[in-house]
């Protein structure tokens, strides 16, 4: 059993270094290829492991380069399906691709539990995140400076909350500049005047999640489609899925695996959203 | 000097002139001559050998090449594209909007290089101090066993070390996040103090004994004679070990980039998030495309030459010092 | 001397004794800090199944047996091809090389390898080896370029061994009538050695706990290497994307303690060969 993951590993690795998204070509019966975003990397990768321990002798090889580039290989058929973390922009909505959405993604805005604030509106948010807003005072708090925590610009999360929030500012350049969501939520929890965002469904009871516009950052909330700063996670093809892809696609979908793998990597079951 | 002397019983031992090829013994016979004492067959053997040996040697100089060659090649497009006086005086880096100024960065390295120095230098000449002077054998036994392992704790063990644990009572001591100079000050100066110190002390070490208890004999006390004495006399040594922890202290990545809080500009504070020469790359390379990886690696020639340089500093400085005794 | 000046004498001195004390004290806190808080923290994870499990999830729980493996081979290879160069270099800097150009250029360049930030070698490394010689993420890549680290190191320990060894225990052989080579090889090296040993020890301790190198030459793929070309990620590496991560931080601590342990046993092994031979010495 080592052996063969240690050769799957192997061939993995080689394949993916030596292609970054190629080789076989889609619809290829025993390999699959799925590359693009990195926030959507972990889902693939997990479910991938399992689909190819329930399917001995079938190969999954994914790899995250960012949805962009995901969105380009698939189009172009060097993969077989492509991941984005974003919705398709208009000029790539007519290049024939399938939009299977995999899992929903909502934002939360974090404080520390001591900080009496529980919303702001997301023109506040906006203005926190671009240094306008200094102290928590200006927003109905205490007197105590702001300790903004951004995220690393290959974070998937920050690209996100940036596109919802911010538009075309430019986040403030003083903010700490942190590369993970577990050190973004572990800096909040524990500093008083913290603020930073990370994806909802990391969000435990060490930190406190605002409402936003006075929407709740809660499960039903993001399901309904109400609260502000959410977004779905897609598997994009070209043309319908057949195959061993559909095959993997429909086991990503399935209930085990949205609610193991997506919920472990931190995103909501595609079914809890209304459409 | 010490070849004169048996190293074990002290006695002096008269100089023996044996092997013609040695190169520690003067005069010796031409090479000519010498050549007649042994059969060509060993004549080239040990001669291929010396020289198996020398291109060994040179693999050192082979890889300060290398490294100029490769990091260089990918790293001059920028300078090239920007101006080496727009990239190293520009204050703004914004690589995704074409902004490769990296005066920020060098500051900020400045900064954390500094503090780290005037804490862990006075620490490190202290506890070199104590090894050399003040200490008891059994101390001895305690402390540079502690110096040397302080050595071994790899750089990503400090910076973990930072983040979690001395992060958090920076932040609850002095507010903020607990980012920034103060923090990194501390990790810091702890990583260089092994540097400085084992240098240090060797220094110390080698002041002959003589001036000490020349120094004693005239009623100074300890303190004295290390003060007025001892320093002054292995001051090259000093300054060596200060400025080869100043390289380390500027060239720290791992260490640095847990605790720093990495926002790209000079902060304003010692408890607020800055950037350096080298957190920048070790952020930015994960998605860093065209220009971008480019101006990375023109980060890096910087931050190589600016080593090489404290390198050089050290020769001149042995040099100078040399030639004043 | 007045007895003023020589209780202002006494005083100052008792006072900065007890400031140098107080340096040697923090010092030696500093590291009983480090040491202690990833002990406690880490204890609870050093179980077998820790040290030999494969991690698994989204979250990296479970083992860390893979970046173990990565971590041995890469520093195994790259002694390898360190040791010959640099103690052949070392032999002829301390046997026959002569004050010269080409020697300072030489010293000169081995003091700037020493020197070169981590980060700067990690990135030749991916330059060069990765790149230019097609290596892509590999062990051997890692390897070759942790050697340039490592060969100054090296170099400075055995060239110190060498020129230990006294000088009569030469002049013994050359006066039998061997050649350079023949003492070098049989008399100098094999008593120089326990001492080149302990350097090769630190350095593979120093080799072991590098990050900003393996990085861009292995890779950050989990994955057990076998072959030298073979991508893996290796325990610091691992250590520093866990803590970037934040979401499991008892496998942070647990691999930082199993560094630890690791690069220390390396550290106390030399040490006590090092003191073994000392004392065989007299």
């Amino acid at each position: 059993m080592r052996l063969r993951r240690n050769a799957a590993l192997v061939a993995v690795a080689i394949t993916l270094v030596l292609a970054g998204c190629g080789g076989s070509a889609s619809g290829s019966r025993t390999s699959l290829t799925v590359t693009g975003s990195t926030t959507v990397m972990p889902i693939a990768e997990v479910a991938a492991t399992e689909f190819e321990a329930a399917n001995p002798g079938k190969r999954i090889l994914v790899s995250g380069i960012g949805s962009s580039a995901g969105i380009e290989a698939v189009t172009k058929g060097t993969c077989d399906i492509g991941t984005s973390s974003r919705d398709l922009k208009p000029e790539e909505q007519s290049l024939g691709l399938v939009d299977i959405k995999i899992a929903l993604d909502a934002i939360a805005v974090i404080v520390n539990p001591s900080n009496p604030v529980t919303g702001l509106t997301k023109a506040q948010v906006s203005d926190i995140f671009q240094g306008k807003i200094k102290n928590w005072k200006e927003v109905g708090g205490p007197d105590l400076e702001i300790g903004l925590v951004n995220r690393d610009e290959a974070s998937g999360t920050r690209e996100a909350f940036s596109k919802f929030v911010l538009g075309t500012a430019d986040f403030d350049p003083t903010a700490a500049v942190l590369p993970g969501t577990g050190q973004v939520r572990a800096v909040v929890a524990q500093a008083a005047g913290a603020v930073g965002y990370i994806s909802l469904g990391f969000v435990d009871p060490s930190v406190k999640a605002l409402s936003i516009d006075g929407i709740p950052a809660n499960e039903t909330m993001v399901g309904n489609g109400t609260y502000p700063l959410s977004r779905y996670l897609h598997f994009l093809t070209k043309g319908q899925p057949t195959g061993l892809a559909k095959a993997y696609i429909d086991f990503v979908l399935s209930p085990k695996i949205q609610d193991s793998v997506v919920r472990d990597a931190g995103f909501l079951p595609v079914a809890e959203g209304g459409k | 000097m010490s070849d004169s002397h048996d190293p074990r019983t002290g006695e002096p031992v008269p100089e023996m002139c044996t092997d013609p090829k040695s190169a520690e013994n003067a005069p010796r016979p031409p090479a000519r001559q010498a050549l007649m004492t042994i059969s060509k067959a060993t004549y080239l053997k040990e001669a291929a050998l010396k020289n198996l040996f020398l291109v060994c040697a040179c693999v050192a100089v082979a890889g300060v090449a290398l490294i100029f060659l490769f990091v260089g090649l990918e790293g001059w497009p920028i300078f090239a594209k920007v101006g080496v006086f727009n990239f190293l005086g520009g204050l703004k880096w914004y690589p995704t909007k074409q902004f490769f100024g990296i005066l920020t960065l060098i500051v900020n390295s400045m900064l954390a290089m500094i503090g780290a120095l005037a804490i862990g230098g006075p620490l490190a000449v202290g506890t070199a101090v104590f090894l050399s002077e003040v200490a008891t054998p059994r101390m001895r036994e305690i402390v540079r066993p502690a110096v040397e392992l302080l050595a071994g704790i790899p750089s990503v063990v400090y910076g973990f070390f930072g983040l979690v644990m001395l992060r958090p009572i920076v932040a609850h001591l002095f507010g903020g996040l607990g980012f920034g100079l103060f923090t990194v000050w501390m990790i810091l100066a702890v990583m260089i103090v092994p540097t400085i110190a084992t240098l240090t002390e060797d220094a110390l070490r080698s002041v002959p004994d003589g001036i000490r208890e020349a120094s004693y004999a005239m009623g100074a006390t300890k303190w004295q004679t290390i003060w007025r004495v001892l320093l002054p006399a292995a001051k090259i040594g000093i300054i060596d070990a200060i400025i080869l922890g100043m390289g380390r202290a500027i060239g720290e990545t791992m260490a640095v980039v847990m605790v720093a809080g990495n926002a790209r500009v000079i902060p304003d504070g010692i408890f607020k998030p800055f950037l350096t020469l080298t957190t920048v790359i070790v952020l930015d390379m994960p998605y860093a495309a065209g220009d971008h990886r480019t101006a990375l690696f023109g980060v890096a020639i910087v931050l190589f030459i600016i080593s090489m340089i404290f390198v050089a500093a050290i020769r001149v400085i042995s040099r100078f010092g040399k030639g004043m005794s | 001397m007045r007895t003023r000046e020589r209780m202002n004498k006494r005083v100052t001195n008792a006072i900065a004794l007890s400031v140098i004390w107080l340096a040697a004290i923090a010092t030696v806190a500093a590291l009983g800090t480090i040491l202690i808080y990833v002990f406690i923290n880490g204890i609870g994870q050093i179980t077998p199944s820790f040290i030999f499990t494969w991690p698994h999830g989204v979250n990296m729980e479970g083992g860390i047996w893979p970046t173990i493996q990565a971590t041995i081979y890469v520093t195994g290879l790259s002694m390898l091809i360190t040791t010959p160069i640099a103690v052949l270099a070392a032999v002829y800097l301390a046997e026959y090389a002569v004050q010269g150009r080409l020697v300072s250029t030489i010293r000169f360049a081995a003091d700037s390898l020493a020197s070169v930030p981590s980060i700067v070698m990690g990135l030749f490394g991916l330059a060069a080896f990765v790149e230019g010689m097609g290596l892509r993420l590999s062990v051997l890549a890692a390897a070759l370029a942790l050697s340039f680290l490592l060969l100054p190191i090296i170099v400075r320990t055995t060239e110190e061994a060498i020129r230990a060894v006294p000088k009569y225990i030469r002049w013994g052989s050359y006066g039998l009538g061997a050649s350079k080579w023949q003492t070098v090889s049989r008399i100098v090296l094999p008593s120089a050695m326990p001492r080149i040993t302990t350097g090769v020890i630190l350095a593979a301790g120093r080799a072991m706990g590098e990050t900003a190198v393996v990085i861009y030459t292995m890779g950050t793929m989990i994955n057990a290497p076998i072959s030298p070309l073979d991508p893996g990620r290796t325990m610091p590496v691992h250590l520093m994307l866990m803590a970037q991560e934040g979401i499991n931080m008892p496998g942070a601590y647990g691999t930082a303690l199993l560094l630890v342990l690791l690069v220390l046993g390396f550290n106390l092994t030399a040490r006590f060969i090092g003191r073994r031979n000392r004392r065989m010495q007299g």
